[in-house]
This record gives C-alpha cells, structure tokens and sequence, in this order.
C-alpha cells in the first residue's frame, strides 16, 4: 500500500472535557443518570437549606455567652470553686495531669515514630494551648492557668526528646508510666492532707468532664481483663465456674445500666459491712466496669469462637500446657481479631458515664443543667449547652474510633 | 518426697500431676469460693434488711398505687394497685420500644443504603449522620429534644399543618384510629383476621408467581396479593361493624376544642413519648445503619454484577439478589440492637416518659426498693431474653435453609 508522502497524522483530540478531570468527576458522582441527578437537586437543596439555618443559629441566633463565660466549668466542674477548694488555686492540680499525659503522648511519638502518633500528640498538645487564647477575662482565667495550658507544647517536646534521644523509654515502661500516671492523677485529685496546695478534696466534689474521664479510664482499663476472665470462665469446663459466669454476663447484658446505678445506690451499700469505704463515685465506677466487661467478655468469647481450633491443637502438640496455649496462643489472636469490636465498646462505656447524671453524680451533663438553672441570664441557653456537651463527647469518641481504624489498618485485621 | 509421691498417686500418677485430680480440685475450690462469694453477699444484704428493718416482700402489689401516671395508652387510675401499674409501665416500654423499632428499622436501611449510593452528596450525608449521632451519648441527644420539644409553643398557638397536623409542647396529634370504648377487643378481633388474610396472601403470592415463573405469562402476583390484604381490611371492617353494631375502628382528625383549645380526637403523640421515640430513632438508626452497610458489603461484588447483567435494574438487584443474602449478616447484630433499643427506653426517665424505671423508681418511695428492683430485673430480662429467643429461632431458619 502506497503510503502518501503528505501524509500528517491529526494532532490527538483532547479527552471529552465531560469525562475527565472536575466536570468528569462531577458527572460520575453527581449526575450519572437522570434518577441521580433528580436526588443530588433535591438532597443538595435541602442540604443547602439546612446549613443556611444551621449556620445562621451559630453564627447569629445562638448566645455563646454561657460557653465564653463559664465554659471552664464543663470541664473540671465545681472543683476550682469557693466551697471546695477555698482560695481557689486547686486548678493546677487536674491540668497538671493532663500535662503528665501530653508527656506520655510526647514518649509515644518518639517510641513509635510513626506519623500518625505524631499527628495526635501535636494535635492535642496545640489544641490545649491554643484554649489559653480563649476570649475568657483574666479573672475567670488567670496566666496561670494560661501558662499550664501552652506549657503542654513543653511538654511533648520533653517527651519526646526522652524517647528519642535517651533509651529510657520503651514500650513497655510507657505501659508502666500511663498507670502511674493515673495514679498520680488520682492522688493530684484527692489531695493530700498537710500539704500545702494540695488540700483533700472530697471525691464528691469531682464534676465535670474531668469526672467522665476518670469513669471511663478506670473502666476502661478493668474492664477488658474482667471481660477476658469472663469470656474464659464461659468457655471453661468447670461447670459452677461456667454457670456463674453465663448468669453474670446475661444478667448484666440483660438490664439497662441505669436500673443498675439506681440499685447500686439502694443495694450494694447494704451488701457490704459498714467499714467498709464506699462513696457514689465508687459505686458508680463499679456498676459502670461490671456492665462493660459483661459485654467485653462477650466480645472476646466471639474472638475465642471464631479462632481456628488448630491453633490450639498445634500449641498442645508442642507441649505447651493449657495454660500457657490460652494465655500465649489463643488470646491474643482471639483478642486481636475483635479490636473493632473492644473500641466500640470502650465509646460505649465512655458514652454511658454520662447516666450517672441520672443519679445525681456531677458529671458534665448535670454541670450543665446547674449552669442553666443557677441564673436567670443562661436559661434560655439551654441548646447552646446541650450542643456544646454533645460536640465535647463527639471529639472524644470520634478520636477513639479514628485511632481504632488506625491500629485494624496496622494489624491487618480481617485481612487473614 | 518419694515417700510421699508413692503414697499419694492415683493410677499410677502422682495427684499433683494428675489431669482429672487437678481438674476435680479446681472445680470444687472455683465452687467453693464462688458459692462462699454469693452467700457472704446475700447473707450481709438479709443482716442490713434485719438490721434496719427494711421492709421486703411482694404483699404491696395488691395495694393502691395511689399515684398518676403521666403517660398511658392502657386505662389506668390512681385508685389501681400496685401490681396493675407495674403492667401500665412495662406495657408503656414496649410501646416506646416497639414504636422505636419499627421506625429505627426503617431508618436504619435507608441510610445504610444511601451510605453506599454512588451519588457523592448523598453517601457522604449519610456518613455524616452516621458519624455523629454514633458517638454523642444518647442522653445528651435525648436532653436536646427535650429542650427542642419544650421550645414548642403552646397548644393554643401550636403549629398547625394543613389543618390535620398538630405540633406544640404537649405534644403531636395526627390522624388516627379511634376504638369503640365500649368493645376493646373488637379492635383485636379484626386485627387477628386481617392477619389470616394477610397470610392467606402469601400463599395466593407464592402459587402465582409459582405460575408465573412455570408458564411466563404474567399473572401479577404482587399486586394481587395487595389487593387480597386491602380486601380482608375492608371486608372484615365492613363485616364486623354490620355484626356488633359497631365499627371496629373509625378515623378520626384532631382538631382544637374547648377554651383552652385542648386538641381532641385522632391520635396524639405525648411530648414526652415523641422526645423519647425521636432520640431513640435517630440513635439507633445510626447502628441499623452501619449494620446494613456491613451486610450488604458483605455479598460478593459478583452478584451484583450477575443479577446485573441478567437485566435486573439497580433497584431490583439490590431488592431481590442483594438484601436476601445480605440479610443473614444482618439480622443478628440487628436484634442485639432492638435490645439495645428496649434497653435505652429506660432513659426515658431523664425526660419524663413514664416507662418501666420511671414509675419503678417513683414506687420505691412508697413500697419496698429491694422487691422493686427484683421486679424491674425479672421484667427486663424477660424482654431480653425474648429477643434472644427470636434471634436463635432465625439462626436455626437460616442454617436450614
């Protein structure tokens, strides 16, 4: 075939502008068909109306005079107040746990490395100093407490270097340390009598987020090894261990935990002898870690099920006893395998410390309602509080569940 | 030592290293000290009870309650016992949970769904919802409407809706069903023979599209089986008022009466019922939500695109090859919700919904907490355990079929 010397091939059409790039991505999500474009026009416009209204109450109907004026007292409740720490100078005591944990965020970064754990630890280290640039006055929020906040950048930085260029810190004494550090926040808490600064203040008098905070980490931290002997207990082969365990899980599976808190007030204190120390924090936190591991041990016995017997069977046949085959061989798989499962039930248990408002404790719900009640000035704030109190539960458990996916990512689950 | 290790052997083995000696003796201590556990427990609650005297026993329940329930939906008088207002609270749970589950359910799929649509707005609306009514708690959600539902203006200048739709702080009327006073299980009657024809329908549904499917010529079996249920309703409806004398339902539309513009007639949602009803929709629905998306992913993309290129429509595939497959993923996690759902209803009492805590609660004033609270345990884990009981009977029918 003779080839025409003139011959010039066309330039290449450009692609059709409708299929690629902005148009083309619109064109895919948003109108692919005539039914979807129908529901982006309807779904885009109610969406639209509503952040029209929604925006409109934040930004201009909405009075966050009672967030800018006492939002503080969300967070650590009565515990600064005149009645309970008279001269008021208890506030360094809850910040200076929270500094403790930007340290071991800080240890963290530097022990892992990673990007992710950086992004958390900075994360949260700018977010607490940046709230010492609140629009508070200086009276409500002195340069102390401004101080203690911006000094959490300090403090991950400390941590960080500690890790990193020192080889004090390992994982496992970062394991160590969070427990002391709940410790010593406990005891920062509490106080200690004779010391100065330090002035006992009675647990009833925790309120707050702060009081959320310690419910949760208390249960969540019992809450799993309770579960875990739970979950044994129910696969056990002793049949009065395993009755006992199966009436355990279905009774607390079975009733609301509110029904429980109210009868831990009524029935426990009569359970025990009268030395024994009770207080409703106690009670609360009890009733709160049984409920949780009730179901954690049903999360973990769902682990233990689904695991190939024939790992077991191989750990047997090397000889390991039927201990150690639970212990080294069956659990943590089992464990790992439920990961998602563990963390939605640790939102959970976060999420229920805010009943104990039904039982008058002074967690962050009940703070909020006295604020709306104490003056007259704030009752008509009531949706500005609520929706406060719900954003402050939301970055919690959101953050929860986002550093969740995290680690299923990192370890594969459900990948094997 | 070898003395003592010939002395105390069992078959041969010595006891320490024997599996069923070891095993044995685990047993009896584990009981020994579980059993220990639970008398001390209930020995010191029964000294306490001694002690102060505080009174325990069931004799209250045949004693007048003596109090007012705020919200029923089965007659109740102050002047009733104990006994009988305890079946008002459970009966008003089940409402709220029953009300809840249905429309969760409802919600819940259609979320679920809408989080995988193609359509950019739509799913990541979806996830959005999602994301934050799962983790603010359900209290929280709860107080907010409540404060919503207290911001309604009064009945007198409530919002009204095309004159058949009520909105204000006591509550929402629509148009309902109103019973005959007098015949209350008229009501039930018609009930229970609509639910014949309604089974009656499915079988003239499976014979039809049996033929349909035998012979292709289409014989309609879904609109047939529609017009056989409608049929039943206004059949029996027809029948049984022309029989008693009396109809076993009439519609009625609310509209204002009086001075003080008390809306009467139709069916009106009490705030409190229709605060609790809303939280724990748009709780649960969330979860439902999640558990859909979860289920649905669950079937292999494959049949989808087979149910697609055999010419069924988006809608089609997912209602007919999708969602039945899908569906045995999803039920169990779905029932542990419906639970989940019953047992939120207890957080009623925060707004004022008279549920099975709230009036338990308010009884404890004048009755013995201890039986109380055995009470309300005993009615709770009735309820679970019937969930329980549903879930395993489907288990059972989806592992033999």
């Amino acid at each position: 075939m003779a080839v025409n010397p003139n011959y010039t091939p066309a330039p290449p059409l450009p692609p059709p502008r409708f299929e690629t790039g902005t148009l083309g991505w619109i064109r895919e999500n948003l109108f692919s068909n005539s039914l979807d474009s129908l529901l982006t026009v309807i779904v885009g416009a109610l969406t639209l109306i509503a952040l029209f209204f929604g925006l409109r109450w934040v930004l201009f109907s909405a009075e966050w005079e009672v967030i800018v004026t006492i939002g503080g007292r969300f967070f650590i409740g009565n515990y600064n107040s005149d009645q309970v720490c008279p001269g008021n100078n208890c506030f360094w005591r809850p910040q200076a746990s929270v500094l403790l944990i930007t340290t071991l965020l800080g240890m963290a970064w530097g022990v892992a490395g990673s990007s992710f754990v950086r992004r958390i630890a900075v994360g949260v280290s700018i977010v607490l100093a940046l709230s010492a640039l609140l629009p508070y006055s200086l009276e409500k929020m002195g340069w102390d407490v401004r101080i203690l906040l911006v000094a959490n950048l300090a403090t991950v930085a400390v941590g960080y270097a500690l890790a990193r260029y020192t080889s004090l810190i390992t994982p496992a004494r970062i394991a160590y340390l969070s427990v002391a550090t709940f410790v010593i926040s406990i005891v920062l808490l509490m106080g200690i009598s004779g010391v100065p600064g330090m002035q006992p203040v009675d647990v009833r008098d925790w309120s707050g987020l702060t009081l959320n905070l310690v419910l949760a980490v208390a249960g969540i931290g019992l809450s799993l090894p309770i579960g875990i002997a739970l979950a044994l207990g129910r696969r056990s082969n002793l049949p009065v261990l395993k009755l006992i365990c199966v009436i355990f899980i279905e009774v607390f599976r079975g009733v609301p935990l509110i029904t429980l808190l109210f009868m831990s007030q009524h029935i426990v204190p009569l359970a025990f002898p009268e030395a024994f120390p009770r207080n409703s924090l106690l009670n609360a936190g009890i009733v709160i870690t049984l409920f949780s591991s009730a179901y954690m041990a049903e999360n973990v016995r769902g682990g233990l099920q689904a695991l190939n017997p024939g790992q077991a069977e191989a750990a047997r046949a090397l000889g390991l006893p039927g201990w150690q085959t639970t212990l080294f061989i069956s659990l943590p798989q089992a464990v790992r395998n439920v990961i998602p499962a563990i963390v939605g039930q640790f939102i959970g248990l976060f999420k229920d410390t805010s009943l104990v408002y039904i039982i008058g404790m002074l967690d962050i719900v009940e703070i909020g309602y006295t604020i709306i009640r104490g003056r007259v000035e704030y009752q008509g704030s009531t949706h500005e509080v609520f929706v406060f109190i719900a954003l402050v539960f939301w970055v919690f458990t959101y953050g929860m569940s986002y550093i969740s996916r995290h680690i299923e990512r990192r370890l594969g689950v459900g990948e094997r | 030592m070898s003395m003592l290790s010939r002395t105390l052997t069992y078959e041969n083995i010595p006891v320490w290293r024997h599996t069923r000696i070891i095993r044995r003796t685990l047993q009896t201590v584990s009981a020994i000290i579980i059993v220990a556990l639970v008398v001390w427990f209930f020995t010191n609650i029964g000294a306490a009870i001694d002690d102060r005297d505080i009174p325990f026993g069931f004799s209250f329940l045949d004693r007048e309650y003596q109090t007012p329930i705020g919200e029923r939906f089965i007659p109740y008088e102050s002047s009733d016992t104990f006994g009988y207002a305890f079946i008002v609270a459970i009966s008003n749970t089940l409402l709220v949970s029953i009300l809840g589950v249905i429309f969760a359910t409802a919600l819940g799929i259609v979320i679920g769904v809408a989080r995988l649509s193609g359509n950019w707005i739509v799913s990541n609306l979806a996830l959005v919802y999602i994301e934050f009514f799962r983790n603010v708690p359900l209290l929280v959600q709860l107080l907010f409407w409540f404060f919503i539902v207290l911001a309604l203006p009064p009945v007198r200048e409530g919002y009204v809706i095309l004159d058949w739709l009520f909105i204000n702080n006591a509550g929402v009327s629509l148009p309902g069903p109103i019973f005959p006073e007098s015949a209350l299980w008229l009501p039930l009657v018609w009930l229970a023979l609509v639910a014949l024809g309604i089974f009656s329908a499915t079988r003239v549904h499976r014979i039809l599209e049996r033929r349909e499917n035998e012979t292709g010529k289409p014989s309609y079996p879904f609109t047939v089986a529609c017009i056989v249920i409608i049929a039943n309703m206004v059949g029996w409806w027809l029948i049984l008022g022309a029989i008693f004398g009396d109809a076993p339902f009439t519609f009625s539309v609310p509209a204002p009466q009086g001075r003080f513009g008390r809306i009467a007639g139709g069916v009106t949602v009490s705030a409190g019922l229709f605060v609790v009803l809303i939280g724990l929709v748009i709780y649960t629905a969330s979860f439902i939500a999640e558990i859909v998306r979860a289920g649905i992913q669950s079937v292999s993309r494959g049949q989808v695109e087979a149910a697609r290129a055999l010419g069924l429509s988006p809608m089609g595939a997912l209602r007919s090859v999708t969602f039945p497959q899908a569906l045995r993923v999803i039920v169990p996690p779905m029932i542990s919700q419906y639970l989940n759902l019953t047992k939120n209803s207890s957080l009623g009492t925060a707004v004022g919904y008279t549920e099975l805590t709230n009036i338990g609660i308010t009884m404890t004033q004048t009755a013995p907490a201890i039986s109380i609270f055995v009470l309300i345990m005993a009615a709770y884990l009735a309820m679970s355990l019937t969930y329980s009981l549903i879930g395993n009977l489907y288990n059972r029918y989806i592992s033999f079929s």
